[in-house]
């Protein structure tokens, strides 16, 4: 620690480490590591769950949910993914240089 | 006794601190005010560079700082975790602008921000489809046969595959910065992956990818509390206004992570966390194996001491792996995983040693 710190700066950084040290000894620790697995799994059952009863109201109401305009998301991506390969292989035959061998 | 406080203080030294105290406070509270605000940010990534090839995200970066004075021409990998602007962080504290000062052509593959477009890219596509391409771009804007690869953190993952598994790759020398190859010795990064807590799907969003935020989080959990002692050192040297411009360019970097594409982060937990394939010096990419030892380059394997995030023992094994036993040398750099972009120390040892070491390895002006 620098001799130029403050008091009041030297007091903090020592009180960080104290701190510090056991909750890094805690987030490596196996408890810690059941303890996030656990968090995300029920994260994504409440947020599945949630999300399937509130697709069910708005299909009663023949209104689409988010899921609904996911999947579309999804199947334009796919298209769009699919028309720059095509663009890729076309720019690939145009390039004049042998494409590179692997081992 | 408080070392500030000399035993005697003479009435002109006593004024001169009032004073100096006094200045600092003003200046303390304007840079404050700014901080708060938001403004005066600095310009991160602010070396002057053109874009030389593009595909999908990916950029392929050419700097324009300085003469062009040795080949073959330096391109950076950057990982797929983070942003590339730590390698280039603000004009007079940038890897970037140190090695184009000192004569080299640098590029900078930069893999932009993945998007549910980039969800399917795996590891062959940035080894075998995005890396040849753009480093086939580097050769024909530089005019040079061979490159100067040069890979930070997973970027140097990438960077040795390519060189290990492409018979023209070209590649003269070969840098590893902060590159794991022992994924057993990453420690709590990767353990939740490891040990099959977590499925690589679990963290998978909507969009195909691994939201950035949960890649902050794991980094964020690495040392949970620093931010306390990162904000009071920031609080005591408010005052200076270099060091409030080098804490915000640090602290919008931490916290800018990009997704993770959604491929690439299963092939990257299933081959490299849980079976640590690349400890077996060979790793299927592609329908074949890409054997680390079949390099050709010259090796620099440079990792930093107090490296939490890359820590050493996950970098060793490269001096066994990669390459040819006869050309590999190894850098050892006081400081941490942002060693190789940003710091005193980067400045003082890594920016001159990585230089001198490409300069060593390059074509002498003619």
């Amino acid at each position: 620690m620098p001799a130029d710190q403050p008091l009041w700066l030297r007091a903090v950084l020592r009180l960080e480490r104290t701190i510090g040290e056991p909750i890094e000894s805690a987030v490596r620790s196996d408890t810690y590591f059941d303890l996030v697995s656990t968090t995300t799994r029920v994260r994504r059952k409440v947020i599945g769950t949630a999300e399937g009863v509130s697709r069910r109201c708005l299909h009663l109401l023949n209104l689409p949910a988010g899921s609904d305009i996911q999947s579309m998301r999804q199947q334009l991506t796919r298209m769009e993914r699919r028309l720059n390969q095509l663009s890729d292989e076309v720019s690939e035959m145009d390039e004049t240089e042998p494409p590179t061998r692997v081992r | 006794m408080n070392p500030r406080i000399p035993s005697t203080l003479n009435p002109g030294d006593l004024l001169q601190r009032v004073n100096r105290d006094v200045e600092r406070s003003v200046l303390r509270a304007r840079n404050g005010i700014r901080y708060v605000r938001g403004t005066h940010r600095p310009t991160l990534g602010a070396t002057p560079k053109d874009v030389v090839w593009k595909s999908g995200k990916a950029e392929l970066w050419r700097y324009k700082h300085g003469d062009r004075r040795y080949g073959p021409p330096v391109v950076i990998v950057h990982s797929l975790v983070s942003r590339s602007y730590i390698l280039d962080l603000r004009p007079g504290n940038s890897t970037v602008e140190y090695l184009t000062a000192a004569g080299l052509d640098v590029f900078m593959l930069d893999w932009g921000v993945p998007d549910e477009l980039d969800a399917d890219n795996d590891l062959e596509r940035y080894v075998d489809v995005y890396l040849p391409r753009a480093l086939a771009a580097a050769r024909r804007a530089s005019g040079h046969d061979e490159v100067t690869l040069a890979g930070y953190c997973l970027g140097g993952v990438l960077a040795a595959l390519y060189a290990a598994g492409h018979q023209d790759a070209g590649v003269r020398n070969l840098i590893l910065m902060a590159t794991p190859v022992d994924f057993n010795e990453m420690g709590a990064m990767v353990a939740l992956l490891r040990e099959g807590r977590l499925n690589p799907d679990e963290m998978i969003d909507q969009t195909g990818n691994v939201p950035a935020d949960a890649l902050y989080s794991g980094f964020y959990m690495l040392a949970p509390t620093t931010e306390v002692a990162q904000k009071a050192t920031l609080l005591e040297n408010l005052w200076n206004d270099e060091f409030v411009e080098g804490f915000q360019a640090m602290a919008t970097w931490s916290r800018d992570h990009v997704p993770f594409p959604g491929a690439a982060f299963r092939q990257l937990v299933e081959l490299l966390v849980r079976q640590n394939v690349l400890m077996t010096g060979s790793m299927p990419l592609g329908g074949r194996a890409v054997d680390l030892a079949a390099v050709k380059a010259n090796v620099l394997n440079a990792m930093a001491d107090r490296d939490n995030v890359v820590p050493p023992p996950a970098v060793e094994p490269v001096m066994q792996l990669v390459g040819d036993p006869t050309r590999r040398e190894e850098l050892r750099l006081p400081g941490g995983h942002v060693t190789f972009g940003t710091g005193r120390s980067a400045f003082k040892h890594t920016m001159p040693k990585l230089t001198g070491w490409i300069i060593d390895h390059s074509d002498t002006p003619s």
